[in-house]
């Protein structure tokens, strides 16, 4: 169920589009915030307030990294392994948060605290390696801070 | 009207079009010229996505996709320099990468684009050494289609005809990259009237019918011209015909009718000519139980019957029912009949449903207005006859009437004197009829019908039954000689019966058999004269 | 929160200030000065100024801003929109980040200047969505110019009303590409549209757009303020201006440096970025954003400008200057950068779809020790048949630096296959 409070932010927005459907990313954004991803049920209520069909909504949410269709552990933690990152070491920074955390790349904690993962160029590149924990930007790292960072996640 | 020149050859085509869509305005399109395409269908919006319409036009350094381009007086276009043909290997090569090799066991093998146009302008080996994508096959998409994610080539055909035809939207493409699939919302299977005409657009062998499955091999098909007789649209369709049996209905494009569509419905309706149909002639002797009688006896049977009402003076007492699935010449055939015996109490009885905004008519049957306008209408009268004990026999074609509630059941004919029936498929009025008489399919016979927008288009024999069937008008004609009718002589040209439709209804004017051609011909209003309501 | 760059120029020499992020502190600097001056101008001169100048697009592709703002309809009932392109993703660019965080309203005084030139009613600024920090920074200031009496009703003056509305993506480098991005924008997956239409005739949601980059934006009152003459004074004749290099990978000061266009290579990478670290030499360098096919060491004698760069056979792109040293294996690098095409690739077009995804998997196998000699020629023309046969130019991007890499490093990768294994073990991690 998508909360009263984000409908009436779904529909603030709607107005600021030429077409209801601008407000479309927005809402998915908004709707993951509450639910940690997008659901059967919360793309049958998008279809209806945007008048699509809800195989419509999941098509969008499938084209993009930043949405999800299956529930997600509370963080995501994306260590970028882009080509100037990689330069400085962002793989092997990757393969020893692996090895601390038990999980693979693309694997949950099986307590579902955070998600480990890695993604393209984040815009850091000076700052390399990095991370980009939720919406949070964690720059000029080596294995102790990184570590020292997801630890302190709840 | 602008020129334009394609490989060195001047020709004028219609404003406002792209490239592609002015060579297939003007017929030339992979006919002449070839801009081997895939995304692109003269009747879906344009997509641009496959690449492989790619040609080249003079002053623009890049090549240019041929759907997309607008065409301009002077262009200068050509689809066969080096460039072009590399391009057009380059998008082949790329598009057998992941594809699999399932040309074994693929239905679509003998009509597949791919096939046709690797071997045309693809290379010849391949150079991959990587596994290729693996992805669902064998999809069930709904009731009608079957899916192989892995052939599909993602021209979104399928997806924009979903949208833009039906408008039902069931198909999406999900993901991004080469992980890009075609699949359906669970909750929402592939499931329109028209759901069926992907499988035909389907450049490939992705989406393919349940109903023709692994039944035969496409080239033991011959495609006979013919027209699907499940409603009064008369979309053009081929048969597909092997071994005299057909095994299955494809829409033939015709701009006029029907486009490049067929409704599942109509395309299923093949299946009717190999079943439940009458195959020897029956005869209730003493209120007994129908049996299977030799023609000639079942056809002296009949005319005996209608002869004892005739010398009883009780000749206007006979009502005559059309059949609306009979051809225009059958139907001629019938008005001489009726004229010639003074009968005053005709129509023609037409089973009614759902219609749409697209193709399907509400009238069930492909020539209502043929009937209308021989002088076969509203059967209201005639049934009010029946029902009233004012009919002593009725002659009937096909079994339409028994869907009219104002007969009341085909007990209603049980107390006249007179019931012979002519039709091509079982129905409840063998039990009440004295003589029923089998009749050839729309797909055996030759024959002109007339749709609901007055178009009359002709059937070609497909299939020859496998049991003695003469269509209506012969049958009629060997009745009327029994008779002793005026201008009966048993015999049947119906050539010449096409030609003279015209002398019933002047609106056949110049229309008829030999003159409609795999198109048909559009009948003029204003000259219509004296039909039936 | 990024640290300043080392070097500043125009555009950023205030940006160690935090209050010149804040519309007062930007205002004591002499912002909003040339919006002031273009609503005293007719919208024709406004883009004949920016014409003069000779200021491109700095969102990679370059393009004359003033000649791509004049083909925007004059007369029409139409709304007219401004996208502001802010989805920088192109890996190695993170210049329009800084821009947004440190200058936001040296941004929106960009805007709102083109809008006035342009006849827009309003600009949608999209915002890459993993950049939180400085789509937030963008509201933060669109509110303060909101309440400025900059953006509203009467914005723009007498003429027309103006608003900004910031929006974000959701993770796709191709919404960085304009008609993806308005796809994405109207709420759809952000797949290029094929051109004709171009968005001036047909752009968000239908109508007239002009989509820049949020680089280009910056310029703009500086333009206003100084004049086109004073503009050209900076870079070089064809490619006037400065920009805001961003040096990083295997350098000594890895960070942003505006300098003029036209600067040399390998002086940004050994004067300003200190060059490698001790005992290793420069191997490669990618100078614009990694679809920029790499420079040798031997080539970086060259001018940052395109009219240099195309004789070099690559290009300005974004800036992004990638440096390898020498211990990194130019075919592992070639895995990173196809594996990144590959994902990024919207599936659309043929070439595209198939070809990023066969590059990398045969630069796989090569890196992997299991590459044939015939894998070169096959990477070569698949390149080939990618380049300018596509709706948009992401299958150009991506056959771009393979292409460059088989150019200047082949007989790494043929190595590669001799000894069918990789020959670079202390290179980074793959």
């Amino acid at each position: 169920m998508i909360s009263d409070e984000t409908r009436s932010r779904i529909d603030a927005e709607i107005g600021r589009y030429p077409t209801p459907r601008g407000a479309l990313l927005p809402a998915l954004h908004w709707v993951q915030e509450e639910h940690g991803h997008v659901s059967r049920e919360s793309a049958a209520e998008l279809a209806e307030i945007f008048g699509l069909r809800a195989a419509e909504i999941m098509e969008v949410v499938s084209f993009y990294n930043m949405f999800f269709d299956e529930p997600q552990p509370r963080h995501h933690v994306y260590v970028c392994t882009n080509l100037p990152c990689s330069l400085r070491g962002a793989r092997t920074l990757l393969r020893q948060l692996e090895a601390h955390l038990g999980v693979h790349v693309g694997e949950a904690t099986p307590d579902g605290r955070l998600a480990l993962g890695h993604e393209e160029c984040l815009g850091a590149c000076a700052y390399a390696p990095m991370m980009r924990v939720d919406h949070r930007y964690h720059e000029d790292l080596d294995f102790e801070k990184a570590k020292r960072i997801l630890d302190e996640l709840d | 009207m602008p020129r334009i020149t394609v490989d060195g050859r001047i020709i004028e085509v219609p404003e406002g079009r792209t490239i592609l869509q002015a060579l297939d305005d003007v017929g030339l399109l992979m006919n002449g010229v070839d801009v081997p395409h895939y995304c692109w269908h003269p009747k879906l919006s344009i997509d641009g996505s496959c690449r492989l319409c790619q040609v080249e036009v003079e002053g623009m350094p890049k090549l240019q996709i041929a759907c997309n381009t607008p065409v301009q007086d002077g262009m200068a276009v050509r689809t066969d320099t080096e460039r072009v043909r590399k391009a057009r290997e380059g998008v082949m090569e790329l598009l057998l990468v992941n594809h699999p090799l399932d040309c074994p066991i693929c239905d679509q093998a003998g009509e597949c684009k791919l096939q046709d146009y690797a071997f045309e302008y693809g290379v010849l080996e391949s150079r991959t050494r990587e596994p290729r994508r693996a992805l669902k096959k064998n999809v069930d998409l709904g009731p009608t289609i079957v899916f192989d994610q892995e052939r599909c080539i993602l021209c979104r055909r399928c997806v924009r005809f979903c949208d833009e035809v039906p408008r039902t939207g069931e198909l999406r493409v999900f993901g991004r990259g080469d992980r890009s699939v075609i699949d359906v919302d669970p909750d929402r299977p592939l499931a329109n009237d028209y759901s069926m005409n992907v499988a035909d657009i389907c450049p490939v062998g992705a989406l393919t019918t349940k109903d023709f499955r692994f039944k035969i091999r496409v080239w033991f098909l011959r495609d006979v011209p013919g027209v699907c007789t499940g409603c009064a649209k008369g979309c053009n369709v081929y048969v597909g015909v092997a071994n005299n049996k057909a095994y299955r209905y494809v829409p033939r494009r015709n701009d006029e009718v029907n486009a490049t569509w067929l409704c599942d419905g109509g395309r299923l309706s093949y299946r009717r000519i190999g079943a439940e149909r009458l195959r020897e002639p029956l005869v209730r002797v003493d209120g007994g139980a129908a049996q299977p009688t030799p023609y000639a006896e079942a056809l002296e049977a009949a005319a005996g019957r209608l002869r004892q009402l005739v010398d009883a003076g009780a000749g206007e007492r006979l009502v005559v029912l059309a059949s609306p699935h009979a051809t225009n010449e059958d139907l001629l055939a019938l008005r001489r009949f009726c004229d010639a015996l003074g009968v005053t109490s005709a129509g023609a009885a037409v089973v009614r449903g759902e219609s749409d905004d697209l193709l399907i008519q509400a009238e069930k049957a492909p020539n209502a207005e043929g009937a209308r306008l021989l002088g076969f209408g509203e059967p209201g009268p005639v049934l009010e006859r029946i029902r009233a004990g004012q009919a002593a026999g009725a002659l009937i074609l096909g079994h339409d009437v028994l869907h009219d509630s104002r007969l009341g059941g085909p007990e209603a004919l049980a107390s006249l004197d007179a019931v012979v029936v002519l039709d091509s498929h079982q129905s409840a009025l063998q039990r009440v009829a004295h003589v029923t008489i089998p009749v050839r399919h729309a797909a055996e016979k030759q024959g002109t019908f007339t749709n609901h927008a007055r178009r009359v288009q002709r059937v070609l024999p497909a299939v020859e039954p496998a049991w003695e069937a003469w269509s209506d008008g012969e049958v009629l004609a060997q009745l009327g000689a029994a008779l002793g009718l005026a201008g009966f002589d048993a015999s049947w040209d119906v050539v010449a019966a096409s030609k003279a439709l015209e002398q019933v209804q002047p609106a056949f004017s110049g229309v008829h058999l030999q003159s409609v051609g795999d198109e048909g011909l559009a009948l003029d209003a204003e000259a219509i004269r004296g039909a039936a309501s | 929160m990024l640290t300043v760059p080392y070097i500043t120029n125009y555009l950023t020499e205030h940006f160690a200030d935090d209050a010149f992020g804040t519309i007062e502190g930007y205002e004591r600097y002499g912002g909003y000065a040339g919006y002031r001056q273009a609503l005293d101008t007719p919208a024709e001169d406004l883009i004949e100024l920016v014409k003069a100048s000779g200021l491109q697009g700095r969102g990679g592709a370059g393009f004359s801003t003033g000649m791509k703002w004049s083909f925007m309809p004059r007369e029409t009932d139409q709304p007219k929109f401004l996208v502001c392109n802010a989805d920088e993703s192109e890996p190695g660019s993170f210049k329009d980040r800084i821009l947004m965080e440190r200058g936001p309203h040296q941004v929106i005084e960009g805007i709102l200047i083109a809008a006035l030139a342009t006849g827009s009613d309003k600009t949608f600024l999209y915002v890459r969505g993993e950049y939180a920090h400085p789509a937030d920074r963008m509201e933060q200031a669109v509110r303060e110019a909101r309440e400025r009496g900059y953006l509203g009703p009467n914005a723009l003056g007498k003429r027309r009303s103006h608003e900004i509305v910031v929006t974000r993506g959701a993770g796709a480098y191709i919404c960085g590409e304009e008609t993806g991005l308005l796809e994405s924008l109207e709420g759809k997956k952000g797949q290029p549209r094929k051109k004709p239409p171009f968005p001036a005739q047909y752009g968000a949601f239908g109508m007239p757009t002009t989509v820049n980059n949020v680089e280009t934006f910056s310029h703009v009152p500086h333009i206003l303020k100084h004049g086109a003459e004073w503009f050209r004074g900076f870079g070089t004749e064809k490619s006037p201006g400065t920009t805001i290099f961003g040096v990083s990978g295997q350098v000594r000061r890895p960070g942003l440096y505006e300098l003029p266009l036209g600067t040399r290579l390998d002086e940004i990478v050994f004067e300003h970025a200190g060059g490698p670290a001790e005992g290793r030499k420069v191997k490669g360098v990618i100078p614009g954003g990694m679809s920029m096919p790499v420079l040798p060491a031997s080539l970086l004698d060259v001018p940052m400008a395109n009219e240099f760069l195309r004789e070099r056979k690559t290009m300005l792109g974004t800036g992004g200057i990638m440096v390898m040293d020498d211990t990194t294996c130019m075919v592992r690098a070639s895995c990173v950068i196809s594996y990144f095409f590959r994902d990024e690739s919207c599936g659309q077009c043929t070439q595209c779809r198939e070809g990023t995804g066969w590059m990398h998997k045969i630069l796989e196998r090569i890196e992997r020790g299991a590459g044939e000699r015939e894998d070169l020629d096959v990477l070569l023309d698949v390149a080939a048949k990618m380049e300018g046969q596509t709706i948009c130019a992401f299958a150009d991007a991506a056959a771009w630096p393979i292409q460059g890499m088989l150019r200047h490093f082949r007989e790494e990768f043929e190595e590669h296959v001799r000894q069918q294994k990789c020959p670079f073990p202390a290179s980074f991690e793959l």
